[in-house]
This record gives C-alpha cells, structure tokens and sequence, in this order.
C-alpha cells in the first residue's frame, strides 16, 4: 500500500500544492499542509487516495484560513509601527498585483463553483469533482462553466477598476 | 437537436463528455453555426479562465522524497512558516520572566520600579490571581497607574521587538493579546457590579505565554529571565535535573505530564517558586517541556479559571505551560492532555 500511495505522491503532490495554494494563498503552508496530508495518509490508508487527500486538504485549509485569521487579528494588535517599505523589483510588484487580482475574483465566486473550478485546475476528473463537491456529475459542466465565466468577468472588473485608480 | 447548452460545450472542452454524446455533438456542431460560434466563445473563455487562474500559482518546486513524508509529518522552520510570528515570539520570550516568577517579590519591585526598557506585559493570558502579601503592602495604588501601565504595552512591545535579537529557540506563538484594562472580563460584565469588577481587574495580571524550543541550545542566556535572573530552561547549570522524587516534593504534589509520552527529565527552576519542568520525548529529535510551579492562587470562580486556563492550565494545584518545537495548536492540544503522572 505504501508504494502505491508513493506513486500517487509523486503525481499529486504539486498539484495538491496548487489546490491549496489557492486556499491559503502562502506557498510555505501550502507545501506544509499538503505534506501533512499525505502524512495522515500513510497513517490511514485510504482506499481512494486521491480523493481522501483533496478532502482532508480542504478541510486543513479552512482550519489554516481560521488560525491565520486568528493570528492576524493578534499581531495586527501587536504591530503598532508601520513596516519599513521595502523596495520590490517591478516584477514582483507585477506578480504580487496579479495574484492578488486573481484572489479577489476567486473570492466572488460562490465556494461550491471555486472549489469545483480548483479541484479541475488541480486534475480532477468530473467524477472526483462530483464525488467531492457532492454535485451531480452531469451538473459539473455548467457548474464550471459558470465559475469560468465569473472568474474572467470578476478579473477584469478588477483589473478595470484598478486602472481607474491608476488613472484617477 | 436543439443547440447545445454551455454546461455540454464545456464538458466536451474538458473531454468529460461520454462517447456518444461527444459524437453526437461534433454532428451537430458541424452543421449549426449558432453552436460552433458558442463552442468558440466557451473554448476562448475556457482558455481565459485557465489563464487567470495560472497568474496564481505557486512556484514551481521539486517535490520533497517520499521518504521524508515517511518520517514526520514536514514541518518547515517556524519562520518560513509564519513570517510575522518571529516579532510575537520575542516577545513571548520575554514574558517567560513573568511566567515563571515568583508572585511575591516581583509584583511589589514592579510597584516600586519604572517599567525597565523590556518589559514583557503585553502578549499574554490574563490570569487571575489572588494578590500576594508584598503586593497588599502597597496595595492602595492610585488606579490612574495602573491604567497607564496597562494602556502602553502595545507601544512598549514594538520598541522591544526593534531592540532585541529574536531567541534562536522560539518556536511559535499565538499570542493572546489582552490588555488588562481591556474588556477582561466581557462575559461576567453587566452581571458583576462595577466594584467586584474593579476587583477582579487588579487581581487580575498579564502572564507570558512560555513558547520555546525544546531542544537546549547553546545560547546567551540573557534572552530568558525568570524572576529577574536570566536563566536558560534546558541549561544543565540553572536548571538542574533532578529526580521525580525530588519534583513531587518541590511542587507539593505529583508533576504532570502528557499521559503515553516517555518522560527524559525532570529540572528544577533556578528560583524558589517551586517551578520545575517536565521534559517529555514526542519523537527522537522532538522534545516538548511542560513548565509547572504550585498555582498560589485562589480561582474559585469557574469563569475567571476558564480564561485564566487560555495559554497555561490549572491542574488539580499547579500551574501548566508548555513549550516545544511543534504547532502552537499541537501544543494546545497536548496541553489538555496534562495530567499527574502516576
């Protein structure tokens, strides 16, 4: 069992990343919590691995969106000097802008079309969507069908709305 | 056949479609302008939504051995984890003064002293105690003081952050941050009357959340103070060892530990509060320290001890932290499992 739970490992760990990446939008907690659930995994084996780790995944990732809303709320209490501005190099501030823009669109989407557009990004197949999110699979298609098309449409909102700021 | 709807063009795009349907379609497709403009239209919002949704990705790492997961559940260093915890940490360390002290002789210097420049009074719990005979000598302290004492720690903990080198040893924290004139009791308030209020507010203090690292490395020892004498826990020279015997009789009763851990020693604190500290195994390299000292204090109310119990606990007569390398929520939860060894 431990080998074929290697071999999913080896397929599913990035994309594991990905998916929780996009949950808890920290690259360091995304790698930690998806290592910790194929850790639980080895402890329980189970018979659908994949599908058990995106679950228990999502689970972490909302109990890891609840710590860090938690956290924040302390330190933000503790901060009462303003960070030094550090200077980013133009790219990163690019990159940073863009990420931040495609989290605010993510965010306007309802959580069952975000999590079935996130489990396709991260590989799944309609059936393991429909298994997860609990819809019927023929409702997977125009469930993503509708998220696709929020998220495009909350994207340039964004991105229009942000060069009205510029603008202004 | 009717136009096809988004939800099937969709499917078929994502090659989710079952085979006799995706043929049917591709008929129907050839042959109906309307639908292959729609097929064009989602194919071209398809490949947008993918697209916006790689300008968030994470970087690209190679995946760690499965070998590793194998042995322990990854931890990353607390400070990749949680880039801001290191400034809470800091100051959780220098709360440790104030946990492990002596109620009595620290709480009248206080009195008499200016707030030195480090003062550990902000990241805390609130816990209750009943105040000591030093403190009853100068007890009538103007009310306006201990105001301000209590409304500048926010202030004071920034500066000592900028000052201090954060301790090598400090894991993470979750810093509760309660400042004693803050609504420190919010669900008694409006029962209680103002004076008996009043009362539990005094009585009531900030103590410093113990979050350490558990393994014992070699540092300054000035990063720690307990009682006013900088110590370091896991420091052979101040915190000596001793046997379970010697614990049971320090601290009055039996030490308690985490039930199912195998316990590797027992110290003695460095002041004479009677505090010793119980180090327990998690895994070979994993070592979690479980602070206790006799409570001295008098929490008869459920609800005071409720809150009291946020980052330490009261068991049966002592009061439990804990320290160790792991999650402030793993700490948590071993922390409930303390009980008396037997």
């Amino acid at each position: 069992m431990p080998e074929d739970l290697a071999d999913v490992y080896r397929n599913t760990y990035p994309a594991l990343v990905r998916f929780l990446y996009r949950k808890v939008w920290d690259q360091g907690r995304a790698e930690d919590l998806a290592q910790e659930a194929f850790a639980r995994a080895l402890v329980h084996r189970p018979e659908n691995a994949r599908g058990w780790l995106f679950v228990v995944a999502a689970n972490m990732a909302r109990d890891e969106a609840r710590r860090a809303a938690r956290e924040k709320r302390h330190l933000t209490l503790l901060k009462s000097e303003p960070d030094a501005v550090h200077s980013a190099p133009e790219d990163e501030i690019d990159a940073d802008t863009q990420r931040t823009r495609v989290r605010t669109a993510l965010d306007q989407l309802t959580p069952r079309d975000r999590e079935a557009l996130l489990l396709w990004d991260a590989g799944m197949s309609y059936d393991e969507i429909a298994a997860q999110t609990g819809l019927a699979r023929g409702a997977i298609g125009t469930t993503l069908a509708r998220a696709r098309r929020r998220l495009v449409e909350a994207y340039d909102a964004g991105q229009e709305g942000g060069q009205d700021v510029a603008r202004g | 056949m009717s136009h096809v709807d988004e939800g099937t063009l969709h499917a078929y795009l994502d090659g989710e479609l079952p085979s006799g349907d995706r043929a049917t379609l591709e008929a129907h497709v050839a042959q109906c302008a309307t639908c292959r403009a729609a097929l064009a239209d989602e194919r071209a919002l398809r490949d947008r939504a993918s697209a916006v949704l790689g300008r968030a990705r994470p970087l690209e790492r190679p995946t760690p051995p499965f070998e590793q997961i194998r042995r322990t559940p990854a931890r990353r260093p607390w400070h990749v984890r949680m880039p801001l915890a290191w400034a809470a940490s800091i100051v959780l360390a220098l709360g440790v003064g104030y946990l492990l002290r002596s109620p009595t002789r620290e709480v009248a210097a206080l009195h008499q002293q200016e707030p030195p420049a480090v003062e550990p009074t902000v990241v805390a719990t609130n816990q209750t105690r009943a105040a000591p005979p030093a403190e009853q000598k100068t007890a009538p302290l103007p009310q306006e003081r201990t105001r301000r004492r209590a409304a500048a720690p926010a202030d004071e903990q920034s500066r000592t952050s900028d000052k201090t080198t954060p301790p090598a040893d400090v894991v993470a924290a979750v810093p509760a941050v309660e400042p004693r004139n803050a609504p420190a009791a919010p669900v008694a308030a409006g029962r209680v009357n103002d004076s008996l209020q009043r009362e539990r507010l005094q009585a009531s203090r900030l103590e410093g959340v113990v979050v350490r690292g558990a393994a014992a490395p070699a540092r300054s020892e000035r990063d720690m103070a307990i009682d006013g004498a900088p110590v370091q826990p896991s420091n052979p020279k101040t915190w000596p060892l001793i046997d379970r015997r010697l614990a049971t009789s320090v601290l009055g009763e039996e030490p308690v530990a985490v039930p199912g851990l195998a316990v590797r020693s027992f110290r003695r604190g460095p002041g004479n509060d009677g505090t010793i500290v119980v180090e327990q195994t998690l895994d070979s390299v994993t070592v979690i320290q479980i602070f206790q000292r006799p409570a001295r204090t008098s929490l008869n109310n459920s609800a005071e001890r409720g809150r009291a119990d946020h980052f330490g606990r009261f068991v049966g007569g002592l009061r439990v932290e804990i320290a160790g390398p792991v999650s402030t929520d793993s700490l948590n939860r071993l922390l409930d499992q303390v009980k008396p060894l037997h």
